[in-house]
């Protein structure tokens, strides 16, 4: 029987752990991490668990080669790693070793024998397909929060050569950071919004509402209004409050994908034929410099 | 020493039609050089000009990647030359026969100091294939790039790292994803355009198996949530204001 790989390069797997358990296969982790990374991976609920040993100056990056020949040798079916960068490199060197397809925008998975069977939204998310692969396939999903403990399996160390990468230096943000999962309220400005001063509109309607501010990529990633981990979308944040009101955000599918989920969606826009006005459950047309200030004063009478 | 980019030339899913049953249209998706994949090229030019080496642009795909409208789109941004896999195999293709493609393309251009890539292509939007393809050569990879520089044989390169950010010494080649934001690509003008058609091309057929692609066994439409689509007028905008408090109270999120 195959056996489903979990890699693990940061505390946040349990999307990952969700996926493994419900294929009903023996499950291994690989983790790429100091120790206490490997001890914690340990007790998450896997059948063993693969240590890489202590990374020094290496960024996780450097053992992707590493990672892919541990999982080349254990007879995988699915492997699975998050959706983040340094975790990407290392499935990404997994798919190449196996020579299997690799993919993202998983919603189910089966498997049947050495078959598995994947229902993935495909094409930044406007359609869904089913997509049978013979043999292992390698799946990029959201890894979700850090996996409750429980019993432990041994830490089993094996020596990892790494790539010839060091990290020179780390420059950490300054930003707050902001509870942008746990929000129930959550305000998203995108290129509607002209200057970065007039963030302070947005940010008192925030206040009045009781809600976190998220961005439109362009936002975060150009403009640079408001930090990279705010963006909503499909390489951005996926975010599932019970009121989402977007202020100035066309609507374009690789924007709205990050909340189908909210409860009600609440659409700010000049323009009444925006790709947004269809997905929404109040399409309110016109000027958000206008709409904003009258909406917080009426929030707070 | 040469800078490799990766480029792909695919359509935009945001103009494609999904009928019913899940099937998708793209036939009246324009394809384009993919939305992120100008900022690499634009990287790739300032490295190849500081390091007065060439910048060689490589893509695969079905047989669309090899007509002049797809081959002058590439090179009038700024690439000196171009190799591309052009195969009815590559139609589609997910991202481990791509980065096997792109790994025959990269292995035909001598002596390769990095390969720049997107940050992801606009419709399969993987953010996989630099990674792939990094696995292939048996590279490291690094995604969100915001600079890289040379420093002797070694690359510097800072990336975006969690919200801060990072300083990575890369001894030997790699592959390169830069971020969105790295640089403002240059719009190509008449001249360029123009240039563009003179740029030499290689042609490489596909060599060698590709690996097996999944089957598509179904299709289906996302199942969204029915959305009311209540439109609120704005003309007085106080009064829209209430409309809308009252509303979202009503349904019980304020
Ligand atoms: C591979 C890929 C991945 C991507 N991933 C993401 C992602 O994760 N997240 C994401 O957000 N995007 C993503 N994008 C980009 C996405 O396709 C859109 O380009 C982006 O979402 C547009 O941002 P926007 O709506 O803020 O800007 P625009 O599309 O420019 O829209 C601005 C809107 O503001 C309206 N407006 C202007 N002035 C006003 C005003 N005064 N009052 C009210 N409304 C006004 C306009 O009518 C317009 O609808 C991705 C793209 C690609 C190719
Ligand atoms: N067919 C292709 N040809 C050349 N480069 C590609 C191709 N597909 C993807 N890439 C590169 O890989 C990046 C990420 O693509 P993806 O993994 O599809 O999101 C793109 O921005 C391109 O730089």
């Amino acid at each position: 029987m195959t056996t489903t790989w979990i890699i693990v390069d940061e505390p946040g797997v349990a999307g990952l752990l969700d996926t493994a358990r419900n294929l009903g296969r023996p499950t291994a982790a690989v983790v790429v991490g100091p120790h206490e990374l490997a001890a914690s991976t340990a007790t998450a609920g896997v059948d063993r668990c693969l240590w890489l040993g202590e990374t020094g100056d290496a960024p996780v990056e450097a053992f992707a080669t590493a990672v892919a020949a541990v999982v080349a040798d254990g007879a995988p079916g699915v492997v699975l790693a998050a959706a983040r960068p340094s975790a990407r490199a290392l499935v990404g060197a997994v798919a190449a070793t196996l020579r299997a397809p690799a993919m993202v925008g998983a919603v189910g998975v089966e498997t049947d024998g050495d078959t598995v069977l994947v229902e993935r939204e495909v094409l930044g998310g406007i359609a869904r397909r089913t997509e049978r692969c013979d043999g292992p396939v390698c799946l990029v999903v959201d890894g979700g929060g850090v996996p409750e403990p429980g019993a432990a399996v041994p830490v089993e160390e094996v020596t990892a050569e790494a790539l010839a990468v060091r990290v020179v230096e780390n420059r950490p943000s300054s930003a707050p950071q902001v509870d942008l999962a746990g929000a129930r309220r959550v305000v998203a400005v995108g290129r509607g919004l002209k200057a970065k001063e007039d963030l302070a509109l947005v940010d008192r309607l925030a206040e009045a509402m009781g809600a976190a501010v998220a961005c439109s990529r362009p936002v975060a990633e150009g403009s640079g209004f408001l930090p990279k981990d705010r963006y909503v979308g499909v390489s951005g944040r996926t975010l599932t409050p019970d009121v989402y009101l977007a202020l100035g955000i066309s609507g374009q599918v690789q924007h709205t994908v990050g909340i189908r989920g909210a409860g009600t969606i609440v659409a700010v826009n000049t323009d009444a034929d925006a790709p947004f006005m269809k997905e929404c459950d109040y399409a309110v047309v016109g000027d958000l410099y206008t709409f904003v200030p009258a909406l917080a004063a009426a929030l707070q009478s | 020493m040469t800078v490799v980019v990766a480029h792909k030339w695919a359509p935009n899913p945001q103009e494609a039609t999904v009928a019913p049953g899940g099937t998708v249209d793209l036939s009246r998706a324009k394809p384009a050089v993919s939305e992120y994949d100008p900022v690499a090229i634009e990287v790739g030019r300032r490295l190849a000009d500081a390091w007065g080496c060439e910048l060689v642009g490589v893509s695969v795909g079905g047989p669309e990647i090899a007509a002049p409208m797809a081959r002058k789109a590439a090179l009038s941004r700024g690439l000196d030359r171009l190799v591309v896999v052009a195969d009815e195999r590559l139609s589609g293709a997910g991202a481990t026969p791509t980065a096997v493609a792109l790994a025959q393309a990269v292995g035909e251009v001598e002596d390769v100091r990095v390969v720049l890539a997107g940050d992801s292509s606009v419709d399969e939007g993987a953010h996989l294939v630099p990674s792939v393809l990094a696995g292939l050569l048996g590279w490291p990879s690094l995604a969100e790039v915001a600079d890289v520089t040379a420093d002797g044989g070694a690359l510097v390169v800072e990336r975006a790292q969690g919200s801060g950010s990072q300083v990575v010494r890369v001894d030997g080649p790699a592959v390169l994803a830069v971020a969105a934001d790295a640089a403002v690509p240059r719009v190509a003008g008449m001249k360029d355009i123009l240039a563009a058609g003179k740029k030499p091309v290689v042609e490489l057929p596909l060599a060698g198996e590709l690996p097996a692609q999944p089957e598509v066994v179904g299709r289906a439409p996302v199942p969204l949530a029915e959305r009311g689509r209540r439109r609120i007028d704005t003309t007085d905008p106080d009064a829209a204001a209430r409309e809308l408090v009252a509303a979202l109270r009503a349904d019980g999120v304020l």
